[in-house]
């Protein structure tokens, strides 16, 4: 059975005992159907073992540029949801003693590869393809705890944050009523982009420091590695 | 000078004078057969600001006998917005699900009776109803701690023929209400399309269907789909229900009227309701074709942008 070219909610796509159904459908149990459940163009992807069955799945479809005022192309009035274990960007909001108030401004899929990534060379502005730009900040914060991996008890936070820094972490629980929960306790996840208290951008000296270049005064951040 | 509100012109205005209703042309009547519903007009993606949104209207009989105002016939155009999913408010409690809340809002030139910005209970009503309708298919797992707002603005609701209003003195009309059955119609076909275009996940489209019990004067009873209330001397009743086709089921009922079994006068068919709900199924069937097709028109074309860009537009969920 071959998929139709155009998709759209509550066509049927195929027989469960087929195919799995992927992000973008949804299974029917009373026909044991997979139907679609967005507007798109289902894709199949066959198994990694042959004992499996393929996948259908449909990719959301971002709203057409040409009604679209955007700034970027990247940029659009849709959400993506973070989900646990995506790697989002963040821009700090608020610092305070028990945790650091973050609004998700990026997200990347879950899964997404570093490796491939650091390829890029880029930490800031290079290395985004696949991340998705959200139409609204959704609130998260990192808890003091969640910070780094060491050393847990010790951290201070308003000595890796400061207002206006971004940040990359990864999204560890759904949290609470209005906050998620993320974490940069490795390695390549911190403060990516920081400003100085006189206004310079800075550029990360060590794990714990960013340099401003023009009055070379250093400041304290937990500072994400460069890749 | 009150800086706090919009001010009126300076200068005062003068009162629009109307002239007085000058012949009164016999009602026009239903020109499609019973079974026959409006033309439809339906598109997605014409609001920029918004997620996801669409347009519906329906077919205007143009019978211009005259050039007055008064003989213009109603028409339906709603205009449908769907903001999210967007973070809840931070007051809100968890929600392991997508929150649904829908406005429906008469513009203030919708209809010959002017509303207030604050939607008053028809609005409110409707906005109910639609909400019933569209819950049925959302899949709301699948976007925890989100909210999701529908907003439907009606551009034209006319229920009744100005002329007919001016004939009883009645500022509800002949018609009391009925026009409102059919504007829930269109609202749930419309908010189904703008969802869809929104990409929020759904379990099916939902359209709305609507069918009457009529009786012109010296007649039978008469069962006829998607009725218009000025077209018809009395309306007996009538239901209109949200209709999800490839899973056969109902979201949303909504019956009015004296809905006893009727003779259509042969004394062999009778009308009870769930005759009448038969024919609202069928109703929204004819319309679920039109979403259909403005959906794959809507698709094609976002499908056609995203292949125009590098990759990367297409993102997973």
């Amino acid at each position: 059975m071959s998929l139709p070219h155009l998709a759209y909610p509550g066509l049927p796509l195929g027989p469960s005992s087929l195919y799995i159904p992927g992000p973008g459908t949804h299974l029917h149990t009373a026909s044991s159907t997979i139907h679609a459940s967005l507007a798109g163009q289902p894709i199949l992807t066959t198994p990694p073992s042959k004992d499996s069955k393929p996948t259908i799945s449909i990719p959301r479809l971002l709203p057409s540029p040409t009604h679209t005022p955007v700034l970027s192309e990247k940029v659009s009035n849709v959400n993506t949801l973070p989900s646990v274990g995506s790697v989002v960007l963040g821009r700090v909001t608020r610092v305070r003693g028990r945790g650091v108030e973050v609004g998700i401004a990026v997200v990347y899929p879950v899964g997404v590869d570093w490796g491939a990534l650091a390829g890029e060379g880029g930490t800031v502005g290079g290395g985004q393809e696949g991340g998705c730009v959200c139409a609204d900040e959704w609130a998260a914060v990192i808890r003091k705890e969640d910070v780094r991996a060491t050393e847990k008890e010790k951290v201070v936070t308003a000595e890796g944050f400061r207002v206006g820094d971004v940040v990359r972490g990864v999204v560890i629980s759904l949290g609470d009523q209005s906050n998620y929960y993320l974490s940069t306790a490795r390695n390549e996840l911190g403060v990516i982009m920081a400003k100085s208290e006189a206004g310079h951008t800075m550029h990360p000296i060590s794990w714990n420091e960013f340099r401003d270049p023009v009055t070379g005064l250093t400041e304290g951040r937990k500072v994400a590695k460069p890749f | 000078m009150d800086r706090r509100r919009v001010n009126g012109p300076p200068g005062g205005t003068a009162p629009p004078v109307y002239l007085p209703p000058g012949r009164t042309a016999a009602a026009p009547g239903r020109t499609r057969g019973p079974n026959e519903i409006r033309k439809i007009f339906l598109k997605t993606g014409l609001t920029p600001s918004a997620a996801g949104s669409a347009y519906l209207e329906l077919e205007t009989p143009s019978i211009n006998h005259s050039n007055s105002l008064l003989d213009r016939t109603p028409a339906l155009k709603l205009t449908c917005t769907v903001h999210g999913p967007r973070p809840l408010p931070r007051s809100s409690p968890f929600s392991p699900r997508l929150l649904l809340s829908t406005r429906v809002k008469f513009a203030p030139f919708a209809a010959r009776q002017r509303r207030g910005y604050i939607p008053d209970s028809g609005e409110r009503d409707l906005a109910a109803h639609l909400e019933t309708a569209l819950r049925g298919i959302l899949i709301g797992g699948r976007w925890p701690k989100s909210g999701v707002d529908v907003i439907v603005t009606v551009l034209e609701g006319e229920e009744d023929c100005p002329r007919d209003a001016l004939a009883t003195g009645n500022q509800n009309g002949r018609t009391g209400g009925w026009g409102m059955m059919s504007i829930l119609s269109g609202c749930i076909t419309v908010a189904s399309a703008a969802l869809t275009d929104a990409g929020i996940d759904c379990v099916d489209i939902v359209t709305g269907g609507i069918a009457a019990i009529v009786r012109q004067p010296a007649a039978p009873a008469q069962l006829v789909l998607d009725p218009c209330p000025p077209d018809h001397e009395e309306i007996i009743a009538a239901c209109v229900i949200g209709y999800l086709q490839s899973r056969d089921e109902v979201t949303e009922t909504w019956a009015k009227g004296n809905i006893t079994a009727l003779s259509d006068g042969k004394g062999t068919t009778k009308m009870g309701f769930d005759t009448l709900i038969d024919h609202a199924v069928e109703a929204a069937m004819a319309a679920r074709r039109v979403l259909v097709e403005a959906l794959k028109e809507g698709t094609e074309a976002k499908i056609q942008n995203s292949q125009a860009k590098p990759p990367g537009r297409a993102m997973g969920t």
